[in-house]
């Protein structure tokens, strides 16, 4: 019988360099554990068989049976995945607004969500004194603000699902890049019996993603900024070309010369840009729509949100300009092609793409 | 006072247990009472590092004509065997044992390590008692642990297997003797430690 | 148990030879008597130091040996007799000063006891230390019983202020830790006077005779202590220690042995029905050698045969002898550890001895199982069902929880930190119950030690941390000029001191951390915490039950990659409290509806990985419970059980 389990997860995942520590595999056992940005073996697990292996989104992922389950359509037909709706938002609340990393539509949706009693709380990172991300639940809308603003290091954020009582009845939403939102549809897909139901998650927001900033980039941070003082990390788009760093008082740049050796080399084995197993996806306005969030609505419990928020004028919408919507998809089926060749690098053959199961059409037309 | 014949010289018997469980003060009251009873004694405790839950074995010997004889048994010499713990009998009776020889077992397991963490299995009890009676020419099965619990306190077990030994009658102890010892050794709790010792002698008597 | 004070000469009391040895001492009026813990040699001073103060004798446990051993010198030199006592590893500490005091002699009786354990049951190895006695010159008795014991540690004294030499008595475990039939002898009354008779003295101003070299030129005191010396085989001649058992008739074989090998070799010689046929030289003075006894009985056979444990010291010294026979003189054969009939390491016992005879003698012998192939064919059946029983922390030790956060903060930390460890019960963080933490293990301080050589290492890339572990106990004995090298050289380890308040392994005896002296009076304590500050370094201490604090502490403290530093991990051996509390601290209990036992999220962790003898899995539910009488009531296994299943309630 083939073990997947912790070994096989170690020897597959971790050792090669794929694992991006999204936090799905810590948490709820004591035998891995993510500390000061790295995966750790604590103990040594015997098992053939475990939800480790399973749930993560860089071992054996039939992205074809996702994205059928979620949308009945085949993965890949669009670069940007399927959708409803897409267009460009902001936030009206001004509280929201000064937290906001752009356009404040995350923390408002969630925010909605919680008054309507959609969900209890939320899945989120937030930062810690040190500005080290971990997994958090807000509850109320003080703790969604502090969850606000992004932090470019990986965070293990599904370790605050992991976390959760066997019990727990409270309804949740969740806020994950793209791996994140991976790692729970597979958790959707085969529900484990000994922890809190994965169905109790009702709200999935992804964030846009690229790449995160890894192998030592906190020590680079604490080295060249204050980060006590930190309020807000930003990596404006394209023409700026820098890595910014606020505080009340000032801000701090540092080009992205410095930071590019920090990108984390599992990024590149990563074809989703956009998050495209989300409800709703969400991401900068880019440089055209600074203090805009790109919006992409995608299930109808994604929908019902928006309904509401567009119904109630907490959000402000208008359309995303064409130029947009293709630099948009451009950059998505980019990063889809560079990872398929990275990928093939490591694997060492066209016919073995890891962890992925694509479709031979989508295959063929990202490798042409 | 008479004094027994030794139906053997040296007689020689084993006490195995597990840290903690009493063995080296068994064997040493064992010691003292055939020593009163004018015999040579010899008694090695065989006990390594851990203070407590290791294996445990004292070999006596007990002689009339030869004094000073050797701490350790050879293999196969064992004319008695106690096992306070059920499976450091059979591992006495293994290294020790031979078709003559005698066998008093507590049913009272105390698991290894390797056995309460899942690795190794403990055999049950009824494989345990089956292996005794194919090595014995004689064996005594006491509930040594239970009973004294029901005395109020599992300190009592080796006092009762005491009994169920003098009980046996296999070793030249007198009674007399050995609660005029227990008197000495256990002032505070003689009472106690007499009813004990009917409880195991009755229990043998009773098999 | 043992009533060694009693005033009763021609009483017969069943006495351990480490017991005997005490009456011994008693019966010899010694005023003086300290020791180090050291198994198989505890007992000696266990049994003295209660009744100390009743016989009017000073007894101390001495932070170490070479200390107590100088500290029982001093009272020879004033006077008073002294006894020390060690096991084998300990006279490797004593060694320069005993080299140095054979320069210069003694004053009244003093006795070295050592206790070897072959085999090394209780030991990190298993040296012979007779060799010493060779080396140095001195004269070394071996008892062979309980009896023997008593006697030789009594001629002893005698034998030591005729000679104006310190003697060696040496036990091993299997002597040590038997009783026997011992007959007590009288005990002296009066006590002793003490006075140094060799201070300044202003009319007559010289260098004292209890100093070596300088106007001593040290070849001139070798040439007096071999006159001294010389004087001893002699002595043994004639002693009532060594003699013969056998035919009258020149035997087949002879046998020469001593200690408790001799019991081993008179018992397998009437086991095997061959007392017509083979004789035995039992030695209790094994050196220097009986020259002339020994002569008279090695020309009555063709073959002779050595027995003893561990090393073939007195083997080798009757070769020795017989190669200094004029050519015309009977010569017999030698069998021994040489030859390979008998075996060069462990411990010997009644089979092998048997064995040994047989070969030599060409017979064979079956005992009362192999001689019956169906009882025989039934053992080996039976013994497939056994489980080991390996040795493992008890439950509740403050260890477990110590190395428990010492693993898990070097994974987390991830440089590949390790430790090094040392004597005592933290010794077994080298098995799975301490997780295997242990990497490097020799000698009392040698944890301390080798850190300090690591420490040094990062000019040539080495960068992993390292955490030396050590015992209180131990940190008194010898990790503390370890510890002051590494401040002084600027080392990067740290020194993790497991303070479980005891000097467990050897059985709960005191030393400076616990304030408690030998004789149950207090002593005045020392802070481990405020010894290691005054230091100038880093110095903190957790509570290792805490597990997560400790873990936190662990991995701070290893951040610093220059100096040395000191944490203490505090918590009481769990023995030690159970003896003063009725109650165990918590209930604790396996709750099954939370327990997921061999299912993902847990795969037995407590039983497998954890692995607390109180702990039990019990593979027909599929869940672990607790022991209630092996659990020691810690609730450790609460705060380590992944899905909380592990309850403790406050008793």
């Amino acid at each position: 019988m083939i073990e997947q389990a912790s070994k096989q997860l170690y020897d597959e995942v971790i050792k090669t360099g794929l694992c991006t520590l999204c936090g799905g595999c810590t948490g709820y056992c004591p035998y891995f554990a993510i500390h000061d940005g790295r995966i750790v073996r604590v103990h040594q697990c015997e098992l053939g068989e475990g939800q480790c292996y399973q749930y993560c989104p860089r071992t054996y992922t039939d992205m074809e049976a996702v994205n059928q389950q979620l949308f009945g359509v085949s993965y890949g037909e669009n670069e940007i995945g399927s959708f409803r709706e897409i267009f460009l938002a902001r936030t009206a609340d001004q509280g929201i607004q000064e937290k906001a990393q752009d356009g404040g539509i995350v923390t408002t949706l969630l925010s909605i969500a919680m008054n309507e009693g959609m969900i209890d709380g939320a899945v989120e990172t937030k930062m810690d004194d040190k500005k080290i991300p971990h997994g958090f639940i807000a509850r109320n809308r003080e703790e969604l603000l502090e969850c606000a603003g992004v932090s470019y290091e990986p965070s293990p954020v599904l370790e605050a699902i992991n976390r959760l009582p066997k019990e727990s009845t409270e309804k949740l939403g969740f806020v994950g890049l793209p791996c994140h939102v991976t790692c729970l549809r597979k958790m959707k897909l085969s529900p484990s019996t000994n922890r809190a139901n994965i169905e109790n998650v009702r709200l999935v927001i992804g964030l846009f993603c690229g790449w995160t900033l890894a192998h030592g980039f906190h020590q680079f941070m604490k080295e060249h900024f204050d980060l006590a003082k930190a309020i807000k990390f930003d990596i404006p788009h394209h023409p700026a070309h820098s890595f910014d760093v606020y505080s009340k008082s000032e801000t701090q740049s540092v080009d992205l010369h410095e930071i590019s050796p920090y990108i984390n080399k599992a990024c590149s084995y990563c074809i989703d840009m956009t998050a495209e197993f989300a409800d709703i996806s969400v991401g900068s306005g880019r440089a055209m729509f600074k203090g805009w969030n790109t919006v992409i609505v995608r299930t109808k419990a994604g929908a019902e949100i928006l309904d509401i928020a567009k119904k109630y004028h907490i959000i402000e919408t208008q359309s995303i300009p064409a130029e947009s919507l293709t630099n948009l998809k451009r950059a998505s089926l980019n990063k889809k092609k560079r990872a398929i060749r990275d990928i093939i690098s490591m694997s060492g053959s066209r016919n073995d793409l890891l962890y992925l199961r694509l479709s031979q059409q989508l295959i063929d037309k990202l490798l042409a | 006072m008479s004094v027994r014949e030794l139906r053997k010289d040296p007689l020689n018997i084993i006490i195995a247990g597990v840290g903690g469980q009493g063995n080296v003060f068994m064997s040493f009251l064992i010691g003292k009472v055939v020593m009163k009873s004018g015999y040579s004694v010899t008694i090695f405790d065989n006990y390594g590092a851990s203070q407590r839950l290791g294996a445990v074995a004292s070999h006596i010997k007990i002689s009339k004509e030869h004094f000073n004889t050797s701490p350790l048994l050879h293999g196969g010499d064992a004319d008695i065997i106690v096992g306070i713990e059920p499976v450091e009998l059979l591992r006495n009776l293994t290294r020790f044992g031979n078709p003559e020889v005698i066998a008093i077992m507590n049913t009272r397991p105390v698991y290894p390590i390797g056995v309460i963490s899942g690795e190794l299995d403990y055999p049950n009890l009824n494989t345990v008692i089956q292996a005794i009676r194919r090595l014995s020419a004689q064996s005594w099965i006491i509930h040594a642990t239970d009973e004294a619990l029901k005395l109020g306190n599992p300190i009592y077990t080796n006092v009762i297997l005491l009994g169920a030994l003098l009980g046996s009658n296999s070793l030249p102890l007198e009674r007399e003797i050995l609660e005029a010892v227990l008197k000495e050794e256990l002032p505070k709790a003689f009472d106690m430690n007499v009813a004990a010792l009917h409880k195991g002698w009755n229990l043998a008597r009773g098999q | 148990m043992a009533n060694i004070e009693i005033d009763a000469p021609g009483a017969t009391q069943l006495l351990l030879g480490n017991e005997a040895i005490a009456r011994g001492a008693l019966e010899a009026g010694i005023g003086f008597a300290t020791a180090y813990p050291g198994t198989p040699s505890s007992e000696i001073m266990g049994t003295l130091a209660p009744i100390a103060k009743k016989m009017n004798i000073y007894a101390e446990w001495s932070i170490n040996e070479k200390v107590a051993f100088e500290a029982a010198s001093a009272a020879s030199l004033a006077n008073v007799r002294a006894l020390s006592s060690m096991k084998a590893n300990g006279v490797n500490l004593i060694v320069d000063f005993l080299v140095n005091l054979q320069m210069t002699g003694i004053g009244k009786g003093l006795v070295l006891v050592v206790c070897d354990d072959p085999g090394g049951m209780a030991s990190s190895n298993e040296q012979d230390t007779r060799p010493v006695a060779k080396w140095l010159s001195i004269p070394l008795l071996e008892p062979s019983t309980a009896q023997e014991c008593k006697d030789m540690t009594k001629w002893a004294f005698d034998l030591s202020e005729e000679l104006g030499m310190v003697c060696m008595i040496r036990s091993a475990i299997y002597l040590s830790h038997t009783r026997g039939n011992v007959t007590l002898g009288e005990l002296p009354h009066g006590s002793s006077t003490a006075s140094f008779d060799d201070s300044y003295d202003i009319d007559n101003p010289k260098q004292s005779t209890y100093t070596c070299g300088m106007q001593f030129h040290p070849y001139k005191q070798s040439e007096e202590l071999l006159k001294r010396f010389s004087k001893t085989p002699e002595r043994f001649e004639s002693s009532q220690f060594n003699f013969y058992e056998g035919p009258h008739t020149p035997p087949e074989l002879m046998i020469i042995s001593s200690g408790v090998c001799s019991t081993y070799a008179a018992e397998a010689v009437r086991i095997l029905n061959l007392q017509d046929r083979v004789g035995m030289v039992k030695l209790g003075t094994t050196w220097p050698l009986p020259e002339r006894f020994v002569t008279r009985y090695l020309q009555r056979s063709d073959k002779v045969l050595c027995i003893e444990e561990i090393a073939p010291f007195v083997e080798q010294s009757v070769m020795e002898l017989a190669a200094s026979f004029p050519p015309d003189h009977p010569r017999p054969t030698f069998y021994g550890k040489r030859s390979g009939h008998v075996r060069a390491w462990g411990q010997q016992d009644l089979d092998l001895v048997i064995q040994s005879i047989s070969k030599v003698m060409g017979i064979s012998y079956q005992n009362r199982q192999s001689s019956s192939p169906d009882y025989q064919s039934t053992v080996n059946e039976v013994a497939q069902i056994i489980p080991a029983r390996p040795l493992t922390f008890c439950p509740g030790c403050p260890h477990r929880a110590s190395f428990w956060a010492i693993k898990i903060a070097l994974q987390l930390d991830g440089r590949n930190g390790f430790v090094t460890g040392d004597i005592g019960c933290t010794a077994m963080g080298m098995i799975a119950p301490g997780s295997h933490q242990v990497r490097t293990y020799y000698a009392m301080g040698g944890g301390v030690g080798v850190a300090n050589g690591f420490g040094q290492l990062g000019r040539f890339g080495f960068s992993q941390p390292v955490i030396a572990v050590c015992g209180d106990s131990t940190f008194f004995h010898a990790s503390i000029p370890g510890l002051i090298n590494g401040v002084w050289n600027k080392s990067n380890f740290m020194l993790a001191v497991l303070d479980n308040s005891a000097t467990a392994m050897t059985g709960f005896q005191p030393h400076p951390g616990t304030g408690m002296t030998a004789t149950g009076e207090p002593g005045n304590k020392v802070n481990i915490e405020e010894l290691c500050r005054s230091l100038g370094i880093s110095v903190e201490i957790c509570d290792p039950f805490d597990l997560t604090g400790t873990i936190d502490t662990l991995l701070r403290m290893l951040r610093d990659e220059e100096h040395a530093k000191v944490l203490i991990l505090r918590h009481e051996c769990d023995l030690v409290r159970a003896r003063r509390e009725k109650e165990k601290p918590y209930k604790v209990y396996v709750d099954p509806a939370r327990c997921i036992g061999e299912e993902c999220g847990c795969d037995r962790f407590c039983t497998r990985v954890f692995s607390c003898p109180g702990l039990v899995w019990d593979r027909e539910a599929g869940k672990a419970m607790v022991d209630e009488a092996v659990c020691a009531g810690c609730g450790l296994c609460a705060d380590v059980c992944p899905q909380r299943a592990i309850v403790k309630e406050a008793v």
